[in-house]
């Protein structure tokens, strides 16, 4: 019996034959995707092509507010639509299946959110096309086992999803899971392929032996140091190691092998640069609310190492964002939250280097009630907003600094 | 000791987990005190601002016993 899922933290498997059963007597869809269950998001994310619905995908973390500001909705039941089961009859086979998603139509699109410059979270829609443009669907790609080590609501998790579910490979979760698991999935499943950030990474080291199973290393979302790419050298002995550049809203754009990136020659005329800065074109992104301009600034500095062929490499990333372990914190959204406490003159949200998660949230806040504690600060904050963003370090002080431009200094 | 016991138990509570009442040097940080990532991360720059030492510089460390090693 060929599989489709496997997660050892629940003991759950699925079967392929299973899925297409589960798929087929599926009675409701809502485009709102708002699950904590791997599984059910891939079911979403697959009857969502086959009824050529909409999806928007939720980390299932958000808590109600953020659900109301994001989406004007906390709870989502009224958009449940009946589904005719005519447009889910022929599915007998797994090849019915995946034929029937590769036809999928144009107009399709999936929504998900990233933390925007502005305050507001961004809204940003992909097709197919934006989606899975560096899929590749190739016979040598069936055999392969992926460890998906992303949460499924996230651009990445999608695309290594669509990845696998294209390829008809098994999918191992690895996400969220202790070390020890995370190995023991590895071993027993024979995992052949891992996408994931440089923190998941990091928090895997050191390993007490090497898996020759493992043979393509990918990772992205943050800077990947060559410390860590020498001891996973270590421990996945036969994995080329790739390391890729995307973001929300660009999807993958271009890879890297160590930290230097080129740029294929297809895609030369939909990238430049201004004042070192990487420029997108718009053709290559999701469609966002706020992203009309013909190139998208993404914030990113490179240095460009040559012109023919054009090689560069990050030199800094996204100047206000803050990479908590690959997730992006936007400090202007954390400060405009701690605002509302009642008591709270100013504050300002800064990160700081941390050896475990790359970066973590600080804040120093100038309160008018000296009642007013840490504690009570955290409790207000964890009904607000996702666990990751909430400040690990809150400092009471008298002033803030600022930049000379009147900015607060974030550093 | 006991003050690794007091900046544990800043951490936990901090997030709103039960605080431990004793610690061991073979206690694991995950396992037995049930920390996450974000608490490792909050751990170690507790600790830094304490001792001066960035108990994850060299990697990992899983045990209350090979924190008391690194600040020693």
């Amino acid at each position: 019996m060929e599989m489709f899922y496997q997660d050892i933290s629940k003991n759950f498997q699925i079967t392929w034959e299973v899925l297409l059963k589960d798929i087929s007597h599926s009675k409701e869809f809502n485009p709102y995707c708002y699950h904590s269950d791997f599984y059910e998001v891939f079911k979403q994310l697959i009857l969502s092509i086959l009824l050529n619905e909409e999806i928007i995908l939720l980390d299932s973390d958000l808590s109600q507010q953020e659900l109301k500001k994001l989406t004007n909705y906390s709870e989502f039941s009224q958009f449940n639509k009946s589904i005719n089961t005519k447009n889910l009859s022929g599915l007998s086979s797994t090849t019915d299946l995946l034929n029937k998603l590769k036809q999928v139509n144009q107009n399709w699109s999936l929504t998900l959110f990233t933390s925007g410059t502005t305050g507001l979270p961004k809204k940003v829609k992909h097709s197919f096309l934006s989606i899975t443009r560096f899929i590749k669907v190739s016979p040598n790609k069936a055999s392969n086992i992926w460890g998906f080590a992303y949460s499924p609501t996230h651009m990445a998790g999608v695309q290594v999803f669509f990845q696998a579910l294209l390829n008809q490979n098994l999918i191992v979760r690895l996400f969220g899971l202790p070390k020890e698991m995370v190995f023991q999935s590895i071993e027993k499943f024979r995992i052949t392929n891992i996408s994931a950030t440089p923190t998941f990474y990091r928090l895997l080291l050191p390993a007490k032996k090497s898996y020759s199973n493992v043979t393509h290393i990918t990772s992205g979302g943050e800077k990947f140091d060559e410390k860590t790419i020498n001891q996973l050298k270590m421990i996945f002995i036969n994995a080329k190691i790739t390391n890729i550049y995307a973001s929300t809203e660009t999807g993958t754009l271009f890879a890297a092998n160590g930290d230097i990136f080129s740029i294929k020659p297809e895609l030369i005329h939909f990238v430049r640069f201004e004042h070192n800065e990487l420029l997108i074109h718009k053709s290559m992104m999701g469609v966002s609310e706020i992203n009309s301009e013909e190139w998208y600034h993404t914030g990113d500095v490179v240095e460009v190492i040559s012109e023919n062929p054009l090689q560069f490499h990050f030199v800094s990333r996204s100047k206000e964002m803050i990479n908590v372990g690959g997730y992006k914190v936007n400090p202007i959204e954390v400060e405009d939250t701690i605002r509302n406490i009642e008591g709270i003159h100013d504050v300002r949200v800064f990160s700081k280097k941390n050896s475990v998660l790359g970066n973590i949230i600080c804040c120093e806040i100038i309160r008018t009630n000296e009642q007013l504690d840490e504690s009570t600060i955290r409790i207000y904050l964890q009904s607000r907003l996702q666990e990751f963003k909430i400040p690990r370090l809150v400092r009471f002080v008298n002033n803030i600094p600022t930049t000379r431009s009147g900015k607060t200094k974030r550093n | 000791m006991d003050n690794i016991k007091i900046i544990i138990n800043t951490v936990l509570k901090n997030r709103g987990k039960n605080e431990v009442e004793n610690i061991h040097e073979i206690s694991h940080l995950r396992n037995d005190i049930g920390f996450d990532s974000l608490d490792l991360a909050e751990l170690t720059v507790r600790i830094e601002a304490e001792y001066d030492v960035d108990i994850f510089e060299d990697g990992p460390v899983y045990t209350i016993g090979e924190i008391l090693q690194k600040i020693q």
